[in-house]
């Protein structure tokens, strides 16, 4: 079977220069702030979206059993500083995860960042990196309404106390009393480590490099800015998200206008218990034309 | 997929990473013949490392009553469902199929994923008989009517199937005593480990996103004590220690005496294949049938030799030694009606007399010509 596979990720490799996507996405120049998030905004009707086919992740296990999410449709224009993309996909619910064993939606992207090298398609590979920006409904959540706490993704739930906070409160002892904030922060052992997934996202999307599969770390502070809005179409429904992002990420990929460069897709549908690894990928880069200014 | 070897099931088998066995092996037994089901385990661990946000419902350590009662719900029944028909002759290797080799070729190990309302009920079935003990029965050996309590912790399994499917990486097995840790600040949340352990062992915490599980109490085990769900435990039921394979087994090391030396406790669902480091006393009045299914099919050999104890005062020593120290015994010895523990280093830790001294205290007290009583 993974024989098979790499058979197949050999032809593709081949096929790239061959011109499989000899057109490519075409990032239209337009005379826009781009640096902030309209979906609505007027230029986006003069862009023809291209349908991006996508197949459920065949690499590495656990792998999805079959393609949730068979076509994205996307967008993308940039003003010679700032490039933005408008991702639509269908999805019969919202996903925002939060409690146990729930997942959130979330469309990823991904470039190569050496000039001149595509790496693997799957994440990049050792000493041949990928930039990722990876938006989640989850984390949309924490850009409109703050970090979720138990309450938030429990409205209903009642605890008679956290000993910690308790003590803090109500003890007679002294050094309890004065155990501060910090202190007590060493018990929630996901934000001691420092792990960005305990910490609100306030973009609402990760800026992220990886060097293969299940390597991706977050940059911090990242410069990119999304926004998402799941709207109901008769009995089914669609997500239409935007993420923009600076051409230049220094220390991720550089994009530059009048040159070509490449970009991969994934998405997640949550609410059908996809994450990580089970999500919908495209299997080629795709060639990302970036039109010269005017 | 390598070949690697588990003893517990008496062949090779099929894991995802080659075998790797660590210096030294965490384990514990527990005896449940003696478990009362008081939950202290369940609180030490609870004050310990888990009364803050997101870990409301997470109890690295349970205490649940078997037949009914299963923590998250039903995970056993699930993953056995799930697992299908297994088949296991008496003194022949495992000759159904592990979590890993019985995949889907698209999934590290077969599992389910328990949802939300799954862990919400930590208490459900508790003290729970199979059946009413109804005018004119009486009891036998196994009970017609029965239930017992089965405290579990994460097992430190040597081959772990929750490090087995985490596409990150994130989960790892200690060398110097083979405890199994989730790395806090690479964990993404994907809830890979926690689909995956049959156990369930592996929970999530949706307060920081990332999932969590019973650390062995590392930062004691460092120290040379026993973990607190141990050291705590009123019925004196449990002994934390380092467990060899068997061809290292050591007569003098507590946990190979009882697991390899003497045969009297076995692993929990060991034909699921992870060789799980939790080892059980079998409870000698539960069904048999039930029992063979949890501890395979040795299981009336270890409840017979357990009988035998009786006229054993070797491992009545150790039996006495359980819960008598918060050090982890390396090493015991027993004689002269004393049974003794040492520490790695050699050095003595404690003496306790195999039976205690007894001492009859007469309803009369002769010399302030009184009836004794007991109120306090
Ligand atoms: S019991 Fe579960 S969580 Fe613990 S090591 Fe084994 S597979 Fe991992
Ligand atoms: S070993 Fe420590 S962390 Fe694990 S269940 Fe026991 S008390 Fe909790
Ligand atoms: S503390 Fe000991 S006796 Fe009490 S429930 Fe836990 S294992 Fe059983």
């Amino acid at each position: 079977m993974m024989k098979k596979i790499y058979a197949l990720m050999v032809v593709s490799y081949l096929l790239w220069g061959q011109g499989l996507w000899a057109e490519g996405l075409i990032a239209k120049y337009v005379k826009e702030d781009l640096s902030k998030l309209n979906l609505e905004a007027l230029f986006w009707k003069e862009v023809t979206p291209e349908t991006i086919q996508l197949i459920a992740q065949p690499m590495v296990a656990p792998r999805p059993q079959k393609t949730l999410t068979e076509k994205l449709w996307v967008q993308v224009v940039h003003n010679g500083e700032w490039m933005a993309f408008r991702f639509k996909w269908k999805d019969k619910e919202k996903s925002e995860a939060g409690p146990l064993g729930k997942f959130s939606d979330a469309v990823a992207i991904q470039f190569p960042v050496k000039e001149k090298e595509v790496p693997p398609i799957f994440m990049g590979a050792k000493d041949s990196p990928v930039h990722i920006l990876h938006w989640r409904a989850q984390y949309q959540k924490d850009k409109e309404k703050g970090f979720q706490t138990m309450k938030d993704i429990y409205p209903n739930m009642n605890m008679d106390m956290y000993p910690l906070e308790f003590a803090n409160q109500y003890s007679h002892d002294e050094m309890l009393k004065k155990i501060t904030e910090e202190q007590r922060e060493v018990f929630v052992s996901g934000k001691s480590a420092g792990n960005p997934q305990s910490f609100q996202k306030i973009k609402g999307v990760d800026e992220m490099m990886a060097e293969g599969f299940g390597s991706s770390s977050v940059i911090e502070n990242t410069r990119a800015e999304a926004q998402g809005i799941w709207q109901k179409k008769g009995k089914e429904g669609e997500w239409v998200v935007q993420i923009s992002r600076p051409l230049a990420l220094e220390g991720g990929s550089i994009l530059k206008a009048g040159q070509k460069s490449f970009m991969a897709f994934a998405v997640w549908q949550g609410g059908e218990g996809e994450v990580g690894c089970r999500k919908s990928v495209t299997m080629t880069w795709v060639p990302l034309i970036i039109e010269d200014k005017k | 997929m390598a070949t690697v070897k588990n003893w517990q099931l008496d062949r090779q088998m099929d894991y995802p990473y080659e075998e790797h066995r660590p210096k030294k092996q965490w384990a514990i037994v527990f005896d449940l013949n003696k478990c009362i089901g008081c939950q202290t385990c369940s609180l030490a661990c609870k004050t310990t490392w888990t009364s803050g946000k997101g870990q409301e419902y997470m109890f690295w350590n349970n205490v649940e009553t078997k037949p009914w009662g299963s923590y998250p719900l039903a995970w056993d029944v699930r993953v056995l469902e799930k697992l299908g028909y297994q088949h296991w002759d008496k003194n022949k290797p495992y000759s159904g199929k592990t979590v890993f080799e019985a995949a889907d070729p698209a999934e590290k190990a077969v599992h389910f994923n328990p949802q939300d309302e799954d862990w919400m009920y930590p208490n459900r079935g508790e003290d729970d008989c199979t059946g009413n003990v109804s005018g004119g029965k009486y009891l036998t050996l196994p009970h017609d009517n029965w239930f017992f309590y089965l405290p579990r912790t994460c097992a430190h399994c040597t081959y772990p199937a929750c490090l087995a499917a985490c596409p990150r990486k994130a989960i790892y097995k200690r060398e110097e005593d083979g405890i199994v840790l989730i790395d806090q600040s690479r964990c993404k949340g994907y809830q890979e480990c926690v689909r995956a352990c049959p156990y369930k062992k592996s929970m999530y915490n949706p307060y920081t996103r990332v999932s969590e599980k019973c650390v062995g109490c590392y930062p004691a085990v460092e120290e040379g004590k026993q973990p607190m769900c141990v050291q705590n435990c009123i019925g004196k039921i449990r002994i934390m220690g380092f467990i060899n394979p068997p061809w290292n087994a050591r007569e003098d090391n507590p946990v190979d005496y009882l697991v390899h030396k003497k045969e009297l406790a076995l692993p929990y669902y060991p034909q699921l294949g992870l060789e799980p480091n939790i080892y059980y006393v079998p409870p000698i009045h539960a069904n048999r049938e039930y029992l063979i299914q949890m501890f395979g099919p040795k299981v009336e050999e270890v409840i017979e030799n357990y009988k035998k104890i009786k006229n054993d005062p070797i491992t009545q020593g150790l039996l006495v030694l359980m819960g008598s120290t918060d050090n982890i015994i390396h090493r015991f010895k027993v004689s002269e009606g004393s049974a003794y523990a040492f520490d790695e280093k050699g050095d003595q830790i404690v003496r306790v007399p195999v039976t205690e001294p007894l001492f009859i205290r007469t309803p009369w007290d002769e010399k302030l010509g009184v009836i004794r009583n007991n109120t306090p």
